[in-house]
């Protein structure tokens, strides 16, 4: 955790900065009172501030926790595969439509990162789709996007 | 007098077919998500606000505040059933109910659980009913400095209660007000920080954010390593989930204090239903005349807890509807929802949209009933849904929030902001950073800056505004009190193991 918090504290150190440099080029005052860079300067000063105490915290006291915050490799990976299908999912979703794109995504993430078997998954993944092509497109007349061939 | 009234056309109002419906299916899916570890009243609640989208805002929040309360029914199932709470306010419902679960008495301890939920929920109603339209009445005439002193107060309550890292917790909410900074100022029309991108222009937007922070945050972290369950086999029918006399007995007292408890504590905001029960479980230990048999089975250590958790739930109300400060990211959700439905809250919609204010209220009542209904004789149905294994529940939550944020605006963008928030969720989570003070300061946002620029625009710059006015110096002080409780609380942790040494 110490290592974490001290990357964590950097990075946030950066960010602030970045935020106040580009907070400051905006108007600070205008004629009345506070301009709109003023609440965002503040808000990255005081960001600064707590990146460089989290920084300190996690460099000198003692009793912060050693160790990975994060899981065993194997089970980063069912993450990074839930968020990688995800990231497919919702870039495909406009051109493939919904029906095609859904019924992939979650047979994939039955199959592939539950590891249950083919059939099942497509039993699952075509009966969720269904359902919630029921609850939004017909229940809740959402336009669901559509591929060329209107499904 | 003018209080029935109100109520009086609130239960007109809630008592509508569409309303009753609607408060149904909200009691029932809170239930549902109370009982299945893995999914909180936040999520729920988040992936709810697309659903609702389309209904009026009366309806809308009926349903969810419906799943915020019947959460708490159902936390307690799993937790005496399976010993894996089903939310982080059933934590304590573990330790007495489970034992009793073990010894066989799974029976009355839900039957307990349900009926102290059942009567703490509506003394905190009663309460709710009486105490929001006097404070609400006594807000009308706050001015801008007063709306920031609150807000500010607001947001560092929340932020030192939340999480182990005062640090952390405050980083958690300066981020959340950066975000509220992008789009189009408010004030000047000028845009800021949209990176080239009109669908910046109207800010971050919420529920990506919610949804992707909480209900996507989750399932990364649920889905790293299996839940394992465990059944304690048991018969439930109806006669034996009934408490026996001396259940009664043992469980009054308890009932009482958790009721009077948890909703003083749901209004505080920050503290709400986890805390509650927390400090209803270690009074009940304090003052009872065997404090060494808890933990091993005692009815009260159910009782207690889940009578609080309840109450709080309706206490978390009053400041939410009253003042427009939600003390939790579950009434944060609610009301970024409510201002999705160009609902603003605070003492001016008790004025403005009564409709909406006695509705919920009035319906929150017969929610109560509908629980009870639901929880008593029906029990046996929802451990059935333990049963439904995470691999068919995890797609399922995963797409609904996915397609629920794009129903709301026909927007592929906003899907985009959950994938981010929901990595960024994760993150934060893995690194202990709380996600609520994100979620409070997005909503609370546009309201704190608006309120500072007046209030600084008033004084001519002068930032003794917030202690001039005595409202506002008041709130002022307690919020910057409030920087301080987590010293006070690790002090007085070390003084008393020093003690205790």
């Amino acid at each position: 955790m110490r290592r974490a918090d001290q990357v964590t504290g950097i990075v946030m150190l950066v960010f602030s900065l970045t935020v106040a440099y580009t907070s400051w080029q905006m108007p600070q005052r205008v004629e009345f009172g506070p301009g709109m860079g003023f609440l965002p300067f503040w808000l990255a000063v005081i960001m600064a501030v707590l990146s460089v105490l989290l920084l300190f915290h996690a460099s000198v006291r003692k009793s912060a926790s050693v160790g990975n915050p994060f899981p065993a490799p194997r089970a980063l990976l069912n993450v990074g595969m839930v968020i990688a299908g995800l990231g497919a999912y919702i870039a495909v979703l406009d051109t493939a439509g919904f029906a095609v794109s859904t019924v992939v995504y979650i047979a994939y993430l039955v199959s592939v990162v539950q590891k249950e078997r083919w059939l099942k998954s497509a039993l699952i993944s075509l009966l969720s789709t269904a359902g919630l092509y029921i609850v939004f497109q017909i229940l809740l007349e959402v336009k669901l996007p559509k591929n060329i061939f209107g499904f | 007098m003018e209080i029935l009234q109100h109520l009086l056309t609130g239960f007109e109002i809630a008592l509508s077919l569409k309303n009753l419906i609607f408060c149904f299916m909200g009691v029932t899916l809170g239930t549902l998500i109370g009982v299945l570890p893995g999914i909180g009243p936040v999520t729920g609640v988040a992936i709810l606000i697309p659903i609702t989208f389309g209904m009026d805002a009366t309806t809308a929040i009926i349903t969810m505040a419906g799943v915020y309360y019947g959460a708490m029914y159902g936390g307690s199932t799993t937790s005496i059933l399976l010993n894996v709470p089903g939310e982080s306010s059933s934590v304590m419902t573990t330790l007495d109910g489970y034992q009793m679960a073990l010894k066989g008495r799974a029976g009355p301890a839900l039957g307990m659980a349900a009926i102290s939920s059942f009567i703490a929920g509506t003394f905190s109603i009663i309460m709710l009913s009486w105490i929001a339209p006097v404070l609400a009445d006594f807000a009308v005439a706050f001015g801008p400095p007063e709306y920031f002193a609150l807000t500010f107060m607001g947001l560092t309550m929340v932020t030192s209660l939340a999480g182990d890292s005062l640090i952390k917790g405050f980083m958690s909410g300066v981020f959340g007000l950066l975000l509220a900074c992008v789009g189009v100022d408010a004030i000047s029309g000028s845009p800021r920080f949209i990176f080239g991108s009109i669908y910046l222009l109207d800010g971050v937007g919420f529920i990506g954010v919610a949804v992707g922070l909480f209900a996507l945050a989750e399932v990364l972290v649920n889905i790293e390593e299996p839940l394992k369950q465990v059944f304690v086999k048991t018969k439930l029918n109806m006669k034996n989930l009934f408490p026996n006399r001396q259940d009664w007995k043992d469980s009054a007292g308890a009932l009482w204090r958790g009721s009077i408890l948890g909703f003083f504590v749901g209004v505080l905001p920050g503290a709400g239903a986890t805390v509650a029960s927390f400090l209803s479980y270690a009074a009940e230990k304090k003052l009872s005349k065997h404090p060494e048999k808890f933990g091993t089975g005692v009815i009260e250590g159910v009782a207690g807890p889940e009578g609080a958790n309840n109450s709080a739930a309706g206490g978390a109300m009053v400041p939410l509807l009253t003042l427009g400060i939600p003390g939790s990211g579950t009434t944060a959700v609610l009301m970024g929802a409510l201002l999705i439905h160009g609902i603003r809250p605070g003492p001016l919609l008790f004025n403005e949209h009564p409709e909406v204010v006695w509705g919920l209220i009035a319906s929150m009542y017969i929610g109560n009933v509908l629980l009870l209904i639901l929880n008593l004789p029906l029990v046996g149905f929802w451990v059935s849904f333990l049963k439904v294994p995470y691999n068919i529940l995890m797609p399922l939550i995963v797409t609904i929030s996915a397609v629920g944020v794009f129903a709301t605006d026909n927007n592929i963008f906003d899907m985009w902001i959950m994938f981010g928030a929901g990595i960024v969720g994760y993150v934060m989570r893995k690194l202990d950073f709380p996600a609520a003070p994100v979620v409070l300061a997005l909503v609370l946002g546009p309201m704190v800056e608006r309120s500072l620029r007046q209030s600084l625009t008033i004084s001519h710059g002068d930032l003794s505004i917030f202690f001039t006015r005595p409202i506002s110096a008041v709130l002022t002080i307690f919020a910057l009190l409030s920087l301080f409780t987590p010293l006070v609380r690790k002090f007085w942790r070390n003084y008393r193991r020093a003690k205790m040494e």
